[in-house]
């Protein structure tokens, strides 16, 4: 079994987290200092790339090499972007670090300015979370008055600003080009790409975009070396990784693991089990947008590669556990409702798909499905599918496509019996 | 450039140029709805989607920009892009989308005014489905909004391509439009307290490829297919822009620009389009009118040509010097061309000016604050043009009679200057008056000479940049309303002269004399997009 890590949750539990002298106390910005003084930003974004650090937004894009996209030199004004929209469903790791050890996560950002020898950046704050977005406001005022921010950082000659922005509570601005829009005041609305944002990015300048799990990890890195956090857990995308479990487990909660762990491991282990020790029926293992898996399909590791072996993805590793209690058509139901209220309405098959497949899947839990809803369901998502400007589209018809394959009986028996069969059963937690 | 292949077509392209365009040129259809070619491109509606070699997903034409590959990486040894239009996996996301776009659409054909012109209808005849699988209520959504003076908006047929949007930031620079709410609800609004109420808002309906925008002054007017039209020239300005005159039965039921890249692109002003309504309001006669008594009376032609012959009697030859003659920039070269011919017969040479009538300023746009169509082509006639909104009395000053064609002086006028032209023209001997309408001007003439209006006639008219373009006949007119070259043959040839025949070709060849820069341009280069004239200033 492997054990509970206290890497990116070092310092939670402890009586002010928050503070900038608590925070410095347990060694907090001595990775800043190094940097600042003994490396070049060259080698902070050696190490980084050399850590193989992954994304923890969802695409699980190398950050290093992200980094690199952006023009070097001075010679451009260029930004970095916290993504902290965290918001899709199952997925509550974010708001942890953010509530709990903001400094971790502002460090990880002035690290990653050092590296690219950014101007600045905007951290993009879900509005939904008021007080995370108070905490860290303090966190970054506090870095100010330690000269942790500002001109001339600790003597070294960088200059670094973080601009705290909140955002309005869209789920579309968790996507980056999104969310740099609704920054400059716009439309939530993804941008056509290319022009990507290393290119084209916050105010038409280079941007560079990543969550903020990846940024906490930057101080990690650094302090012990990218060969270190290469050692960590699945060799493919390595280091800590904070699970979010959530649904029908006896102790739902975040969970710091070495990525790759076992998703059984997980449940069963570490989250306690079945609530009511039931049997399991599904999982959704990376957040709402990824495929759904079978009780019998969790004997794989939590990261890409061994979810691939499922068709499935690590996402933003949001494990969402369903018991046999759940009917399967009311929980994408539960989704699809999710998607077609929160598609920004730019481009046709995600504004008019996501509404149909909505009310294809409500007419078959209602007991109103006909023969043939389960394959028109299927085609709307087949043709929605990679067809969209941004992943909004695909996330809300993987999801739907992967029900359909995976408890095809169950929406098939919605439609011959005429009602839900599940209808005696309660849901205990919402999905 | 770049070699690509085009399902089994190898064309070459420029880098960098939108794939859409490249298709569109080679005549390889590509269907869209947001694209627009003086707009940015945004990849909204996904109709455009094709396969591209190479690439995971279906990529929108639009978007997607032609680019070479290093000459090792070249697909099959030689095409820098390999690009299917009209495959099955195509067809199927073809459809795909059209079924998107249709799903909530109300299919109100039968009472839409784009039906005829619809885009969505001739996609869905060549890309769709035949039957809908949408079994359920559509979303509903704002109807009938007044959302500028010119335009209603109908929430329910858009399909939030966001051209409208993009004109009013991008063309017009006034940003009236947005879209408002989200998702499937999501519509066309204009902000708080403002109107689509720009000078080129009508643009937006003629860019709207579905009746989403529809223009309140053609509106339930008629059926498209009803229409017939005719390429003419908007009289408004000294832009005169290339546009369509539709009509039913005689009647101008609405203007719309056709696009031409040296004149005005695709766009036209609010006022040059709803000349559409004007003409509605004006008096409009069709035989000529003597004013016998205080009581204007009809006549026709033959009679009136008598009344005129003698009335102009006592200003030929050294009574010449009493009558001034006031051309126009509205005239057509052609027109121009036969007013020289009386001028030489009256004057013995060229006499008179033609005001330069200005209002306002240009904008940005189109828009030009000289008001005539064809002052450029009276210079190049060698007509002498008046100071910038030059008083006309001074023209009239010691005149006992005046020939005003296509003028409406006293209608024009500021009020001190219309009241002196008022009693100038009322005190005078002969006031003779040709033109379209009944005008202030032409409630003081004792002849009045009824021309055809710019729709019923054909004519050349060279805009402020040198670019020579023909007015083709939208409209009929009514056999004693004439232009002004057939009237003047007419008269002349009663009077003996030796004059070319009363049509339009005939005066275009005394035109052709007479302008060097028409020499070596036929009638076929004048349309449709009109030509610029060699050492047009």
């Amino acid at each position: 079994m492997a054990e509970i890590l206290k890497l990116l949750t070092r310092n939670m539990g402890h009586a002010n987290s928050t503070n900038v002298d608590a925070y410095m106390a347990s060694g907090g910005y001595d990775p800043l200092l190094t940097a600042l003084h003994k490396m070049s930003p060259e080698q902070v974004l050696n190490e980084v790339k050399a850590s193989n650090l992954k994304g923890r937004g969802g695409a699980g894009f190398p950050a290093g090499l992200k980094w690199s996209f952006l023009p070097k030199g001075k010679e451009k004004v260029k930004y970095l972007v916290c993504n902290a929209d965290e918001s899709e469903p199952g997925t509550f790791k974010d708001r942890l670090l953010i509530e709990n050890d903001p400094h971790a996560v502002l460090e990880g950002i002035i690290l990653a300015g050092f590296a690219t020898q950014s101007a600045g950046c905007f951290f993009y704050i879900r509005g939904e979370m008021p007080q995370g977005a108070r905490i860290f406001q303090r966190a970054v005022d506090q870095a100010y008055e330690r000269g942790f921010l500002g001109r001339n950082i600790l003597g070294s000659g960088f200059d670094f600003d973080v601009y705290v922005s909140r955002g309005a509570g869209a789920y579309i601005c968790g996507e980056e080009t999104a969310l740099m829009n609704s920054l400059e005041g716009k439309r939530g609305e993804p941008r056509l790409k290319p022009p990507f944002p290393a290119g084209y990015g916050v105010y038409g300048q280079p941007s560079n975009i990543n969550n903020v799990e990846t940024y906490a990890n930057v101080p990690l890195i650094v302090k012990n070396g990218g060969a270190w956090y290469a050692g960590i857990g699945a060799p493919s995308a390595p280091g800590p990784r904070l699970y979010g479990i959530s649904g029908h487990v006896k102790k739902p909660g975040v969970y710091e693991l070495p990525s790759g762990v076992s998703l059984r491991e997980l449940i069963y282990e570490h989250a306690g089990g079945i609530l009511g020790d039931r049997p399991l029926k599904a999982v959704i293992p990376g957040g709402s947008s990824v495929p759904v898996l079978r009780a019998d399909q969790i004997d794989v590791g939590m990261d890409p590669d061994g979810l691939k072996t499922v068709g499935s993805m690590v996402g933003s590793a949001g494990v969402i556990v369903m018991n046999d209690t759940v009917c399967m058509v009311r929980a994408i139901l539960n989704l699809a409702q999710f998607y077609a209220h929160e598609s920004c309405g730019q481009c046709t098959p995600c504004r008019e798909g996501t509404v149909w497949m909505r009310k294809i899947i409500a007419r078959i839990e209602a007991g109103e499905g006909r023969p043939g809803d389960v394959d028109l369901l299927d085609e709307v998502a087949g043709n929605i599918m990679g067809r969209t400007i941004c992943p909004l589209g695909d996330a809300a018809a993987m999801p739907v496509q992967s029900f359909v394959k995976q408890f095809r009986a169950e929406f098939e028996a919605h439609i011959t019996e005429g009602r839900c069969p599940m209808a005696h059963t309660r849901m205990t937690v919402a999905v | 450039m770049a070699l690509i292949r085009i399902d089994d077509r190898e064309i070459e392209a420029k880098d960098g140029d939108s794939l859409l365009r490249v298709c569109l040129n080679h005549g390889i259809p590509v269907p869209y709805y947001c694209w627009h070619p003086a707009l940015s491109v945004v990849g909204q509606c996904r109709m455009c989607l094709v396969g591209v070699k190479g690439a995971p997903k279906p990529l929108t034409a639009c978007s997607t920009l032609v680019s070479s590959l290093p000459p090792d990486k070249k697909i099959d040894g030689k095409y820098d892009m390999v690009v299917d239009t009209k495959s099955p996996a195509v067809k199927k996301d073809q459809r795909g989308i059209m079924e998107f776009l249709l799903l909530n659409h109300p299919l109100d054909c039968p009472i839409c005014d784009q039906a005829g012109e619809c885009e969505l209808q001739e996609y869905s005849y060549t890309y769709g489905h035949s039957a809908s699988r949408f079994e359920f209520e559509k979303e509903h959504a704002p109807k009938r909004v007044d959302i500028g003076p010119h335009v209603v908006y109908d929430a329910e047929r858009c399909i939030k391509c966001t051209r409208c949007i993009r004109f009013c930031n991008e063309i017009t620079g006034t940003g009236e439009l947005t879209l408002v709410e989200r998702g499937v609800h999501t519509y066309v609004g204009s902000f708080p307290g403002r109107d689509l109420d720009n000078d080129y808002s009508v643009c937006t309906v003629d860019i709207c490829p579905v009746g989403a925008l529809t223009s309140r002054e053609f509106r339930f007017k008629q059926r498209v297919w009803f229409l017939t039209s005719g390429n003419s020239v908007c009289q408004d300005c000294a832009r005169g822009c290339s546009v369509r005159v539709d009509t039913y039965k005689g009647e101008v039921l609405r203007l719309v620009p056709r696009d031409n890249p040296q004149v005005n692109g695709p766009w036209m002003c609010d006022y040059g389009r709803l000349v559409s309504e004007r003409l509605k309001e004006m008096n409009v006669v069709a035989q000529p009118k003597v004013a016998a008594g205080g009581r204007p009376q009809s006549l026709p032609w033959s009679a009136f040509a008598k009344v005129l012959d003698d009335r102009m009697a006592p200003f030929k030859g050294d009574g010449a010097k009493d009558l001034a003659l006031l051309w126009s920039g509205r005239m057509t070269l052609e027109e121009m061309a036969a007013a020289k011919r009386l001028s030489a017969a009256f004057f013995g040479g060229l006499a008179g000016a033609a005001p330069k009538v200005c209002h306002g300023g240009d904008d940005n746009v189109l828009i030009r604050k000289e008001r005539r169509p064809n002052l450029k082509g009276a210079a190049l006639m060698g007509i002498p043009v008046t100071e910038e909104n030059a008083p006309i009395s001074e023209l009239l000053k010691g005149k006992r009679a005046v020939l005003i064609v296509r003028e409406d002086v006293v209608g024009d006028a500021e009020y001190a200057e219309k009241e002196s032209l008022k009693k100038t023209l009322g005190t005078m001997d002969l006031v003779i008056v040709a033109d379209y309408a009944l005008t202030e001007t032409a409630a003081l003439a004792h002849l009045f000479i009824p021309l055809a209006g710019w729709h019923e006639m054909e004519g050349t008219v060279v805009n402020f940049q040198g670019v020579a373009q023909k007015m083709a006949r939208a409209v009929v007119p009514p056999r004693d309303r004439k232009t002004f070259y057939e009237a003047v043959s007419l008269l002349l040839k009663a009077a003996g002269a030796e004059v070319p025949e009363p049509t339009f070709l005939a005066w275009h060849a005394e035109v052709k004399a007479a302008v060097p820069g028409l020499k070596n341009v036929t009638i076929r280069d004048l349309l449709p997009n009109g030509v610029k004239l060699g050492g047009a200033p």
